[in-house]
Formats: C-alpha cells, structure tokens, sequence
C-alpha cells in the first residue's frame, strides 16, 4: 500500500522535473528573445471550437488585438486563429546542456505563441517558467545534497562517538539552529561586490543555504546513529575484530537511509523555496537568466500586481512541484516507520 | 589443568562521562571472581538486573570493566589497548538473546555468516564459501537458505546461524548471554542439545548466562548464583540443587517448578 502511493509520487515528480530538465524541448523559445513589441500579452487560451461552432483536432490560439475604443484593452482577434505545430524547427538549444538540437514540442507557424503571456520586455512566460525551474530545482538539489551531507558527516560522528564530542558537536548544531539564515545571507551578500556572475551567485546561494541547514538533518541522524550503534548484529560484528569505521559504514549508516531520503523530500522544497526568496529580493541568480524566484520578482511591482495578472501564473504552476515534494515526504516517512515497527515485532519475547 | 579463563574481582560502574551528570553511579558488577577451565561449561544464573549481562560484555572485551583482572590464557585482557582488544575480541564470542536483533536484517545469510570471515581477511572467496557450508552443517543447517533473509528463517533457524557465526572465528570461549531465551520450548530443547554436542565435538567452552535454573542445571557442569552484581553462590550443579546456601539460590529453585518437584520427592523417603 505504502509502496504503491510511493510510486505514485515518484512518478509525478519525474514528469514535472522531465519538463523541467528538458526544458529546451517543451518551451518553444529561448527564454532570452526578446519581442518588444508585444509586451505584456495576456496568455494565449487554447481553442478547439471555432466560432462557428466546429470541432478541430488540431488546437489553435487566437492573437490578440487592442479593443477599438480603448487604449490598453485587449480581446481575441477571432477573425485570424493561429494554429499550433507540434514537433517544429526553431530556436537552437542544448538537450540537457549537452546535445544541441532545435526541435520543439509546438510552435506557431509565424506569430508566436505564449500561453502564459509575455513580460514586460515581451519574453515569453512559459519558456521562462521551464527554464527557470533548472535553476530553482538544481539550487534546491545542491543544497539539500551539501546538507545532508554535512548533516550526515556530524550527526553520525556525534551519535556513534558519544560523550564530549556529542556534547561539542551538539551545541554547536545549536548555534547554527538559532541563527537567522535570510540574514546570514543578506550579511553575506553585502560583503560581495554588486554585479557578481550568475555562476558566482548561483553557486554562493548553495553555499550558504547548504552550509547553514545541516544542524536539523544531523540531530535527527545522531538520534538514529544513536539507536543504531546499540543494537546486537553491531555489537556482534565489533566482536568479530570490526574496526569503528567498518562499523559505521557497514551497519550504522545504512540504518539512517530512512531518515535521510525523507530529509531530502523536504529539504529540496525548502531550498528551491530558500533560492525563490533570494532572488525575488534581487539577491540571486541575476537576469537575464530566468529562475523561479526572478519570475516572481515581476510582482514587486504595482502596475503588474494591478494589471498584468497573468504574471501571477507562474506561482500557480510550481504548486504541483511542492505538493509532489509533500507528497513523497509524507509516504517516504510512512514507509521508514512502518520498516521500524516490522522489525520490532520481528522479534518476539524481549 | 590450566583454566582458560580466569576472573579476578571484576567491577563495573556506570557513570555518566557527560558535562552534567544525570545520575548516581550504578555498580552493574560488584567483584566477580571465577575460574573456567576448557571444554566445560559454567551457568551463570540470576534473575534480571544482576548483572548478569554486564558481566558477559565485559568478557567479551565489548565494554571496559572499572576495575579488576580477566586473565585469558595468561592474557590480561582488561590492560590491552583498544588495537590489540580487537584482536582478542574473535577468541570470545557472545551469542545474544533475540537472534531477529543479532543478525543484520538487509543482509542474507550468507553475508551474515561470512562476516566474521571477511573481517578476519584469512581467506579467498572460494575458501570463505566452503567455510560458510561447512559452518552451516555444523549446525544443522544447509546452504540452501543462503540467499534468505534472517526475517524469512523461524526463530530456531536464526539462533543456529547466530551460533554458526560466532564459530566462525574460531573461538575459544563462547558466551551464550540467554541464548535460548526468546525461543519456544521443543526448539530450546534442540539448541540445548546443539550446544552439548558441538561442545564434544570442538572442545568448546561455555559460559551460559539464564534467569532458568533448570536449564543451567541441564546444560552445566558449575553453576554461579548471581544477585546485585555478585556471585553468592558458586559450584557444581548438583550440590547447587541439592543443597543451596544463599537466600538467593533457595528463591530460583522455588520459583523453578521442575526442580523444586525433584528434590521435595528426593527428601521424601
């Protein structure tokens, strides 16, 4: 059962990060081409009835035209559907930053089409969204990586260790738990200069959001550790001449895989969450390149917030992403207990 | 004769070595004395709480003792530094209670049986694989489940793969820490009488921990009372039963029906 429902969201978040990691081949422009003259474009709705009221198979959008007596309004120009093209030629990518390759899954036949509408320098919104999703989520994957490594490094010394240096290592975690990491972050930041590479800033914001995280991920690994060293097969392969270092690779660490893949399935969200923020605030990843939090950072301003609600959108789409996240979270938990309570009862008389 | 084994005033206190301590120090061992020679079998008998488990991880050199001697073969084992206490540690073997807890549950039997082996590093795979179904038939089982899990065996099952591996570094003394506890009756049996015979037939020497006189009395040839981290009474099973000194022994051979029945019928002319 538990198992079922796993697979489940493991499927779902495959789908949306293949989206994402091939982004080159699902967004039909480059996220950077500009169109100045159609800025600002509300999304463009997919149709398959005509006005006249018959049915095509092929789907097909309608540009958009300024209403007649106002400045700014804008209604579907009905007269001139544009119809989409699937697998089509067009602007040159890198298939998983390796292959270079032009095909795309649709596209229009001269007018473009932009199903979440355009910025305000008339880029596309759904090509940003994919591509921007690579930064996010690869933020998000590094960090929680460095974590749970840094986590797993400290929690397992100090749970199999014991004794003062549990005592130093965890009060040490505890520093870290009480520090404000946004803060830290903002602190870090102004010690840089202003204009840093998107590289430099990408590869910082891991940095940091990594480094600051492990306290929580190593507390609950020692608390395993802790349980794990106790326990008879590690006392009896001691007793066969196993070294401490045998012991804890062999049969102490593999206890915590557990607790480690469920850390994972929440500290990922966390972390793309964590990249979000800093770049909303103009402290990440630098434009042009897109990411999530650069999407949002569009909302900073009034006009848009009032006008533009398309630029919303976005936001809307990665809900998916964190739900499948919780979703994995919850039933990676389920799993790891009900492993605990299997094996308990494995036993009999204690 | 030589003992093999040789305990002189052994102690063991637990104290917390922690910036705050939590708690009073508590003397798990209070001055055990006793002498093991080869190829017999002494039963240490207690009820829970006496020390008796603290006595045997000390032994096998898996906790460091407060105070005292444990000589092995002219080897004070108590003044080795921690390298050389690995060495030692595959001569004395412990044996627990709950063999779902003692053996690896995302390992298979023959990963499980093979460890002591590959640590040893004596070996070549092919060696270590002939070793394993040898171990096996020893014990009463075959290389047929070598591919199971402990969770797929039956309680009886396990416990002979537990005793199979703590043969396979070839030790001198084995430390059963109630051993048969945690089975049920008619396997008990079969383990005890496992036990008896690999005892004729390695030579091996026993030191069997129980909270079950009758068993001790089966099984041994000397019994040790055990109670607050003291042996109060010490020598062969019969005149244990039969003419018990200490208060404490007096209560284990009531509170063991079998015996109790034997000797009121025994007095009874």
């Amino acid at each position: 059962m538990t198992r079922r429902v796993l697979t489940r969201w493991l499927i779902v978040l495959l789908g949306l990060h293949g989206l994402v990691v091939c982004a080159g081949f699902f967004s039909p422009y480059n996220p950077a081409e500009q169109d100045r003259n159609h800025v600002y474009l509300p999304p463009q709705l997919l149709h398959l009835v005509d006005p006249t009221g018959h049915l095509h198979f092929r789907p097909f959008v309608y540009p958009w035209k300024l209403r007649p007596d106002t400045p700014d309004l804008r209604e579907e120009d009905t007269a001139h559907p544009l119809p989409l093209r699937f697998f089509v030629n067009g602007a040159h990518y890198r298939l998983l930053g390796v292959f270079p390759a032009r095909l795309h899954l649709f596209g229009g036949e001269d007018t473009r089409i932009c199903l979440l509408g355009t910025d305000a320098y008339g880029r596309d919104q759904f090509s940003r969204f994919l591509y921007g999703g690579q930064i996010s989520l690869l933020a998000g994957f590094l960090g929680a990586a460095l974590t749970l490594l840094l986590g797993t490094l400290v929690g397992s010394v100090a749970g199999y260790f014991g004794g003062l240096i549990d005592d130093a290592l965890m009060r040490f975690a505890e520093l870290f738990l009480a520090l404000p990491w946004l803060y830290l972050l903002f602190a870090l930041r102004a010690f840089l200069p202003l204009a840093v590479s998107p590289l430099k800033a990408f590869f910082l914001i891991i940095g940091v959001i990594g480094a600051v995280g492990w306290a929580r991920p190593g507390r609950l690994i020692r608390g395993v550790v802790l349980s794990a060293k106790e326990r008879d097969f590690v006392r009896a392969a001691r007793g066969f001449g196993a070294t401490d270092r045998y012991l804890l690779w062999n049969h102490v660490l593999p206890e915590t895989r557990g607790v480690i893949l469920t850390q994972a399935a929440i500290l990922i969200p966390q972390f793309v969450l964590a990249e979000m923020t800093l770049s909303f605030l103009g402290l990440g990843v630098p434009e042009p390149v897109p990411s999530w939090g650069n999407l949002l950072s569009n909302l900073q301003q009034y006009s848009v917030l009032v006008s533009y609600w398309w630029m919303y959108l976005p936001a809307l789409l990665m809900v998916p992403f964190f739900l499948g996240y919780l979703g994995l979270a919850s039933s990676l938990q389920e799993r790891t207990e009900t492993y605990m309570i299997e094996r308990r009862s494995l036993g009999g008389v204690t | 004769m030589q003992p093999l084994l040789n305990v002189e005033n052994l102690v063991k206190r637990y104290d917390g070595k922690r910036l705050v301590a939590l708690q009073d120090e508590l003397s798990a061992l209070d001055g055990v004395s006793f002498s093991l020679f080869p190829a017999t079998t002494l039963a240490v008998v207690g009820e829970s709480g006496s020390g008796k488990s603290t006595l045997a991880l000390c032994l096998a050199c898996l906790e460091p003792p407060t105070a005292g001697c444990i000589w092995l073969e002219g080897k004070n084992l108590v003044a080795l530094g921690e390298a050389e206490r690995r060495k030692v540690r595959p001569q004395i073997q412990l044996i627990f209670q709950d063999p779902a807890n003692s053996l690896n549950p995302r390992w298979n039997v023959l990963e499980i049986l093979t460890e002591p082996l590959r640590l040893q590093g004596k070996f070549n795979s092919e060696g270590i694989e002939r070793r394993a179904s040898c171990l096996l038939e020893q014990v009463g089982l075959s290389m047929h489940i070598a591919t199971r899990s402990p969770a797929e065996l039956s309680g009886g099952q396990r416990q002979r793969l537990a005793i199979a591996r703590a043969l396979a570094p070839g030790p001198k003394l084995l430390i059963l820490d109630e051993a048969l506890s945690a089975l049920d009756c008619s396997v008990q049996a079969q383990i005890a009488n496992l036990l008896m015979e690999l005892q004729t037939s390695l030579g091996m020497t026993y030191l069997f921990i129980t909270h079950d006189l009758a068993m001790g009395v089966h099984i041994a040839d000397e019994i040790a009372v055990m109670h607050q981290g003291r042996i109060v009474e010490l020598g062969p099973a019969e005149k244990i039963v039969t003419s018990p000194h200490h208060e404490m022994t007096r209560q284990l051979l009531a509170a063991t029906p079998s015996i109790a029945q034997a000797t009121r019928l025994a007095r009874e002319p």
